[in-house]
């Protein structure tokens, strides 16, 4: 065990090297150890050579496996499955076929003469009726301005783009001589308060060819949604909004073409999932209303809009759908995430919980849907945190403690150089501090420690993730309390909002079969760690799944589907909003959550806390 | 027809602890029910009243509050002779006053040893109240720990910022702590975890939830108290379920009501009377939240609570 942590190779041990636990099992492929036998291992495991680490010393050269159940697991950056089946393991939407709502067309019209002289957008709509079984479609004026000539220039062989309009009708957004149908694309976006995160997609084969996270330009006009709000009512101040919004968009844009060497005029379609803040501010519509009571928006289902009259640079046909928006505080991200793990289509009562800086959360199933939303601060994105970053490559992500010397082992995205710690991170670090006793239950740091890793910083205490050389940014990597207070006023808002919402309905937590996590602060989020600093109910394990980017996810999928499509604007209308703000008992659960696990520490029976560690 | 009274039902009940030693140890807590509500439960132990005794003289008395303690002020010992033998206290409540970094700021070693002195020269429990200094307060009552060792003290206040080293002592030399909080259930709850994961033992732990006089917001300490009996005595909120101290008479005494002349406000009454109801009243207050331990000043206000405790338990 102490030749491993020498070399930087990580083995679980729960209990510090004491023999108990049996979490430090590996398996000698070769060489001798000299170990003594636990009732941790089983005579089958003993015999095909399982060890205990923490019990063995070496007495030769060894070959060493370390068993997958001790091994921190390596982060990878996306998880997200980048085909989509209906089939996939994620609880997911089922039943919906595969049938963009931006659809290309080819026709081969026969040319005009004398005696058929058909004007041209006739001849068109004749071609798509025979040839494709289209009726009544409408068409954009736009497509008339230069269609004659696309026509010709096509030799009467053009391809028509089809988009569903806002009634229950089609209209064709675009007309393209030749056949361009191998080249069709979309964006799917799901545009956070703290980061921005889009999707190049295949529109033939179902394909994610690109995929770009980047910080939101809106953030140097503060961090929240609220403090946006305030922004937006000085004067410029919406249109500033909107731009910043847009110019992080044309750049994620950008990069994305360039990335999956798509031309910018093949894409067609666009659909964006975000808060109601910011689904307001991207459309330059006033939020001012938002948050005066009784909390009304402009518009739930937003008509759809000509991306470019927004300032984004996407070809004048590409049309902008938003999904629909619920209230306030409750917006397209939510229902996107409900349409994409498929909630709305089964009776399991779900428990949703979307973790970002607006935190949200949801419960119902196929029959009825209440939600809620509380402002849980940017910690989970990294931000209010020393050194908190977007869960991108060089995040310390993995981390455990020996609770001998308090040496810390730490994984990163990608395996670099650290540059700083991902919200998933965050919560890795302070469950690891509080089981090791490095940290106390109100979050202190426990100041009797002899590591030369626990210091005073700039007047707080922190604890030494890594050592400046170690690191990318040639600076040590800290963890201070005030990042521990951050972390514990978020998760206290997150826990407070599932607990009064599932009170709301008359349901207590323990009634939730499954509860789906969404939200990009890290690759993955370990259950047990988010449990133990109560930021997740305590329920059995097998009842949790983490899906990521629940908003990008149902995003893509309305990107991919017609009938899904439909389903967004069904769920909305599904949803009860609870206002959490105007709620005694959040607040009253907000300030008993400030503490870790939770002041009442009977409401997780699960998480122990060793005693007497601390002197 | 019978008429049957609405009872509450409780599930849980306050911990039973005592304090000092020998024969003249004093118990307290174990209620089975809400304060005075005996005929739901019982109340076994009567509310206990500790009196005020200061490490130096105190400068900015009324006058009311001085005159029972002539001559001994400046003599602990002597102070806390006359509060047994002349008012029959049941505790002594010792403020270390003189340690105050913003006063006198004497050290932790003459502190110890004045606390020595008064422990031994006195059988009844001894509390021994610190300056909510965190720095200071932790040399000076580790320091006291240490000294007084074997004379079960109760010391305190510990709060959140310093509770850790005087817990140890306290532990190491098996005195009783007293954990302050400011008004606020959660955080009594979350100090009192904290001190049980140190290794303090429940029995040794009584809460103070900071109070304040009437007409200084005591609305606010009662509905705090309350909430934390109800939590103790009908959840079985066992972090909750120890005995409650309230350090009043400081509160009441140093209020403008208790200062101004009767001469310039006649309309308050007179001066002497009202310090004395102002701090009964206070305490009695108090008492109907959930207090176990009144830390008292004036003989006469004692007086009026001994009575009105016992009009009540009668």
């Amino acid at each position: 065990m102490e030749t491993a942590i020498a070399a930087g190779v990580h083995i679980n041990a729960s209990c510090g090297g004491a023999g108990v636990c049996g979490t430090c099992k590996v398996l000698i492929k070769k060489g001798e150890v000299e170990s003594t036998r636990t009732s941790r291992i089983t005579d089958k495991e003993y015999e095909s050579g399982i060890r205990q680490a923490c019990q063995c010393r070496i007495a030769s050269d060894l070959i060493v496996d370390i068993l997958p159940e001790s091994r921190m697991e390596k982060a990878v950056l996306s998880r997200e499955n980048k085909e989509i089946s209906s089939q996939a393991p994620m609880p997911l939407a089922d039943g919906w076929k595969f049938s963009p709502p931006a659809k290309k067309y080819f026709v081969e019209l026969p040319g005009p003469m004398l005696e058929d002289n058909t004007d041209d957008l006739t001849r068109m709509l004749m071609g798509l009726r025979q040839q494709h079984s289209l009726d009544d479609l409408s068409v954009d004026y736009e497509v008339m301005s230069n269609l004659s000539q696309i026509l010709r220039d096509g030799d009467w062989q053009v391809t028509v783009t089809t988009l569903p309009d806002n009634t229950s009708g089609v209209k064709i957004i675009n007309v393209e001589p030749g056949d361009t149908r191998a080249r069709h694309y979309s964006l799917a976006f799901d545009i956070g308060t703290t980061a921005v995160r889009g999707q190049l997609l295949d529109l033939n084969r179902g394909k994610v060819l690109a995929q770009i996270i980047e910080y939101n330009k809106q953030i140097s006009y503060g961090e929240d949604v609220i403090s946006r709000i305030v922004q937006s009512q000085k004067a410029g101040g919406l249109k500033k909004l909107q731009r910043a919004v847009t110019d992080t968009i044309n750049g994620m844009i950008a990069g994305m073409v360039e990335q999956a060497k798509v031309g910018i005029e093949d894409i067609s379609h666009m659909v964006v999932a975000a808060n109601s803040v910011m689904v307001q501010l991207l459309l330059g519509l006033d939020p001012k209303y938002l948050r005066l009571s009784p909390y009304v928006l402009t518009v739930n289902n937003v008509p759809l809009v000509k991306a470019s009259s927004l300032g984004i640079k996407l070809r004048d046909y590409v049309n902008l759908y938003a999904l629909p928006l619920v209230a306030s505080y409750v917006g397209g991200d939510i229902v996107a995430g409900i349409l994409g793990t498929g909630i709305y289509q089964r009776k399991t009562v779900t428990l949703y919980i979307d973790i970002g800086t607006n935190g949200e959360m949801v419960i119902g199933n196929s029959d009825w849907m209440v939600t809620a939303a509380c402002s849980a601060g940017p910690t989970f994105e990294g931000g209010g945190i020393k050194h908190g970053m977007i869960a991108t490559s060089g995040a310390i992500e993995g981390f455990d403690i020996n609770h001998q010397d308090f040496e810390p082992v730490i994984n990163i995205i990608n395996g670099e150089k650290p540059k700083g710690i991902c919200g998933s991170g965050l919560i890795n670090i302070v469950a690891a501090l509080l089981k090791s006793g490095v940290i106390t239950q109100n979050g202190k740091f426990n100041t009797n420690l002899s590591t030369k890793r626990l210091r005073k910083g700039d007047d707080v205490y922190e604890y030494v993730l890594a050592w400046a050389a170690e690191t990318q940014i040639e600076k040590d990597i800290v963890i201070t309390e005030v990042d521990i207070d951050n972390l514990i006023r978020s998760k206290a808002a997150m826990y407070a909002g599932c607990q009064t919402l599932v009170k709301s309905v008359g349901t207590s937590c323990s009634d939730m079969e499954q509860v789906i996590i969404a939200g990009t602060f890290g690759c993955n989020i370990n259950i047990e760690n988010a449990i133990t600093i109560g930021l997740l109910p305590d329920l059995p394990r097998d009842r949790f799944v983490f899906i990521g980017n629940g908003s990008l996810l149902g995003a893509r999928l309305t990107s991919f589907s017609d009938d899904l499509l439909r389903d967004g604007q069904k769920i909305a209308g599904m949803m009860t909003n609870i206002e959490l703000s105007e709620n005694a008992d959040f607040m009253d659960n907000y300030m008993a959550s400030l503490f870790l696990p939770h002041t009442n520490t009977e409401i997780f029976p699960s998480v122990r806390i060793e005693k007497g560690r601390i002197n | 027809m019978d008429l049957e009274a609405t009872k509450i039902s409780y599930s849980g009940n306050i911990r039973e602890i005592t304090l000092g030693k020998d024969d003249k140890a004093v118990t307290i807590g174990g209620e089975t029910s809400y304060p005075f509500h005996i005929f739901e439960g019982k109340m076994p132990n009567l509310p206990s009243i500790a009196m005020e005794v200061y490490d130096s003289p105190p400068d900015d008395w009324p006058e009311a509050a001085l005159e029972p303690f002539v001559g001994v002020t400046d003599d602990p010992v002597s102070w806390a002779k006359k509060c047994i033998n002349d008012y029959g206290a049941e505790m002594i409540c010792l403020q270390l006053l003189s340690t105050d970094p913003n006063g006198l700021d004497r050290g932790a070693d003459e502190a110890a040893e004045t606390v020595k002195k008064v422990a031994d020269a006195i059988d009844i429990p001894l509390i021994v109240w610190g300056t909510a200094n965190h720095d200071k307060d932790t040399e000076v009552l580790k320091k006291v720990c240490e000294v007084c060792q074997g004379k079960s003290l109760i010391v305190g206040p510990l709060e959140e910022g310093d509770y850790k080293k005087i817990a140890a002592s306290a532990i190491g030399y098996k005195h009783t702590v007293i954990a302050s909080t400011p008004i606020d259930i959660n955080l009594a709850k979350q100090l009192n975890i904290l001190l049980d994961n140190l290794g303090v033992p429940e029995e040794k732990i009584i809460m103070d939830p900071t109070v304040s006089s009437i007409g200084y917001g005591i609305e606010y300490c009662y509905s705090v108290m309350e909430r934390i009996r109800i939590a103790a005595l009908t959840q079985q909120d066992d972090k909750l379920q120890m005995p409650i101290i309230c350090n009043i008479a400081r509160e009441s005494w140093k209020t403008k009501e208790v200062k101004i002349p009767t001469e310039e406000e006649p309309t308050l009454g007179d001066i002497k009377k009202r310090g004395i109801l102002m701090e009964a009243i206070s305490a009695i207050t108090l008492l109907l939240a959930g207090g176990d331990i009144m830390v008292m000043r004036h003989p006469e206000a004692i007086k009026l609570v001994r009575e009105m405790i016992a009009e009540l338990t009668a």
